[in-house]
């Protein structure tokens, strides 16, 4: 089944000159598969995840994730669209340091208003019992270890069950041991769980190991 | 329900915000706190005095005056001569008219029917001098009907020697003001000789010294028996110069002065006109009284705006976090909006309660004062309404102060903060 479909995906940026970012994608993405986004910095890969992210809506052509087209939605409807269909995994983390580690990952739940408090703080502890950091659910956030709050990252990003992943560089922070948690949880996510991730990466070995490799030279896709 | 769920979720990202900047918190709400606190103590002094000095002003005044003055004739006798013609008249003289007023207790009998009337009291004037060893002093007697004038004017709390009631009984007695006596030095009892305007001399009685608090009047005010004034003055007991009259709603003054002046053909004032300085003066005080309340407020306001501000630039990382997370553009600005509405909420009521504990503390000091005889503790005023006005003044401030930081906040574009 097919998660994301990318046609003529063309991205300018107009300050300080006109720079013509993306020119003229296009690819889709099935349902359960471990893709990763690949090309020497600035060739377009961020910019083409921040799109993918509905965060940017500034361009031209069409993307459709989960049969919704984003392109001329709301910023009302986008905030609601990625609650619910899109998880997020950044490079550094970004938890909010003010709440314990297990509000950081129940507060996308809580904020798509499904389940009842008690559902949602029952799925976020086991999801902190899968990725091994349920010891630390009462911490704040900010006490955390680099490696344990990615891996909190990733229970956020897990807890509405999106219909896709989509990380920048979740292992460049990482050492190599952590990396390697991190890359096999993803395997594991998209394998038998059915998760559909989507990753921008600098490692060769992370992009190995992907079921495909977009690779991005100059805003074009290689073949 | 769902709204009611995100409303929930909001306030709890904003509180747990707050929570951790608890000594930022405290600083914003403490600066709402002082400035309503202000408000409320600055508008309670000065509205509490201002309205002691108008109550006592106004119960010396009555409503209403009618009297008689000699006016400039408007049609010179020429007119009358040949009308039609252009005619010049220069240095018209006023008619002679006589200072009483028509029919005088005929007037009080119909005005004291009138259903809109309290009270009314007829009264006559004279300047007299007050003969004290070689000296004269220069004083005002006015005859009155002290029962009548009670009722007007509540001279009985005045007194401060002896009583007002010989008035009425014993003839050439009179009731000086405090201020004049402890001039000519008498006291309640004493006799004293008073030259009319005719060249005759009288000994008249002290029977009482009253003290309304008025300057202008404790200084040359005297009363006496109608009677006795209408003796010096060698004139009918139906003479009345001035009719006094008290009514139910004083807003319809001037309206019922006009009334009475096509009625009884005679000049007429309000209170409004009688105090017309007053009243001036007490609007401007007003004016400048809400311009630093407000000021104050505005302060306060900036003090919340500017950690609102400092704490967006903080949390600029955050906030496009919440928003990648599905936070919409109205749930972010909805977290910086409860922020500065708490500190407005919590700040007003607490500058309401320091408000009202200063102000009354400072009723509860002792006072005394030459001028204010009546009381002995400052006149704070406990109006409602200011409380009401400083409640809703502090939390507008903060409405309108987070309102900027907020829509800085909803604006905040994700991409452009994770990206670095």
């Amino acid at each position: 089944m097919e998660i994301l479909r990318v046609e003529n995906l063309n991205k300018h940026f107009y300050t300080p000159a006109d720079f013509w970012v993306l020119k003229d994608l296009c690819f889709s993405i099935d349902k359960g598969k471990l893709t990763s986004i690949t090309g020497k910095s600035g060739s377009g890969k961020s910019t083409l995840l921040y799109l993918l992210s509905t965060m940017d809506t500034d361009f031209e052509g069409s993307i459709r994730i989960n049969g919704e087209e984003i392109k001329g939605r709301s910023n009302k409807w986008l905030s609601g669209f990625r609650n619910t269909h899109i998880g997020f995994i950044f490079q550094f983390h970004y938890l909010l340091p003010d709440f314990t580690v297990l509000q950081n990952v129940m507060l996308p739940a809580l904020k798509q208003g499904k389940y009842t408090k008690e559902q949602i703080e029952h799925n976020a502890m086991e999801l902190l019992t899968l990725l091994n950091v349920k010891s630390q659910s009462a911490k704040r956030a900010s006490l955390l270890s680099g490696g344990q709050q990615q891996r909190v990252a990733i229970a956020r990003a897990l807890i509405n069950e999106p219909a896709i992943i989509i990380g920048d560089e979740p292992t460049g922070n990482l050492d190599t041991s952590n990396t390697h948690v991190v890359l096999d949880l993803f395997r594991e996510l998209t394998t038998e769980k059915g998760y559909t991730i989507l990753t921008v990466t600098h490692d060769d070995d992370f992009a190995r190991q992907s079921d495909s490799v977009i690779h991005l030279i100059d805003g074009e896709i290689s073949k | 329900m769902k709204i009611l769920k995100n409303i929930r979720l909001v306030s709890f990202v904003a509180f747990s915000q707050m929570r951790v900047r608890l000594k930022q918190t405290i600083i914003a709400t403490v600066g709402v706190v002082f400035g309503v606190t202000v408000f409320i103590f600055l508008l309670a002094y000065v509205k509490g005095l201002n309205g002691y000095v108008q109550e006592i002003t106004l119960e010396q005044t009555p409503h209403l005056r009618l009297y008689n003055e000699p006016e400039i004739a408007t049609q010179s006798i020429l007119d009358k001569v040949s009308p039609g013609t252009l005619n010049y008249t220069h240095h018209v003289k006023p008619k002679s008219v006589l200072p009483n007023i028509k029919d005088g207790l005929q007037v009080i009998q119909e005005i004291r029917q009138d259903n809109r009337v309290t009270a009314v009291s007829g009264s006559v004037k004279t300047q007299v001098f007050y003969e004290v060893g070689l000296s004269l002093f220069n004083g005002q007697i006015t005859g009155i009907n002290y029962t009548d004038e009670n009722a007007l004017l509540n001279l009985g709390t005045k007194i401060q020697e002896g009583s007002f009631t010989e008035l009425n009984t014993m003839p050439n007695s009179l009731a000086m003001a405090s201020g004049l006596a402890k001039k000519i030095n008498v006291h309640s009892g004493d006799k004293i000789t008073v030259t009319t305007p005719k060249g005759d001399y009288l000994t008249m009685t002290v029977a009482g010294i009253f003290k309304t608090g008025i300057p202008e009047i404790d200084i040359e005010q005297c009363y006496a028996g109608l009677s006795t004034v209408q003796k010096i003055l060698a004139v009918p007991p139906s003479y009345i110069t001035n009719i006094k009259i008290k009514l139910y709603d004083k807003d319809i003054a001037f309206a019922l002065s006009e009334e009475y002046k096509r009625k009884y053909h005679c000049s007429t004032s309000d209170w409004m006109k009688d105090n017309a300085l007053a009243f001036e003066n007490e609007a401007m005080q007003n004016m400048v009284v809400y311009c630093v309340a407000v000021c104050l407020l505005l302060v306060a306001g900036f003090g919340i705006y500017n950690i609102l501000n400092m704490m967006i630039y903080e949390k600029m990382k955050e906030i496009a976090i919440l928003k990648a997370m599905g936070f919409s553009d109205d749930d972010v600005r909805g977290i910086i909006l409860i922020q500065s509405f708490t500190i407005g909420i919590i700040g007003s009521l607490l500058g309401l309660l320091f408000g009202f504990l200063i102000s009354y503390a400072i009723s509860l000091i002792p006072y005394e004062s030459e001028l204010f005889s009546a009381i002995n503790h400052l006149p704070i005023s406990f109006n409602k309404a200011f409380y009401i006005l400083g409640l809703s003044f502090g939390i507008l401030t903060a409405f309108f102060s987070g309102y900027i930081p907020a829509r800085k906040a909803a604006r905040i574009d994700p991409v452009y903060i994770i990206r670095g």
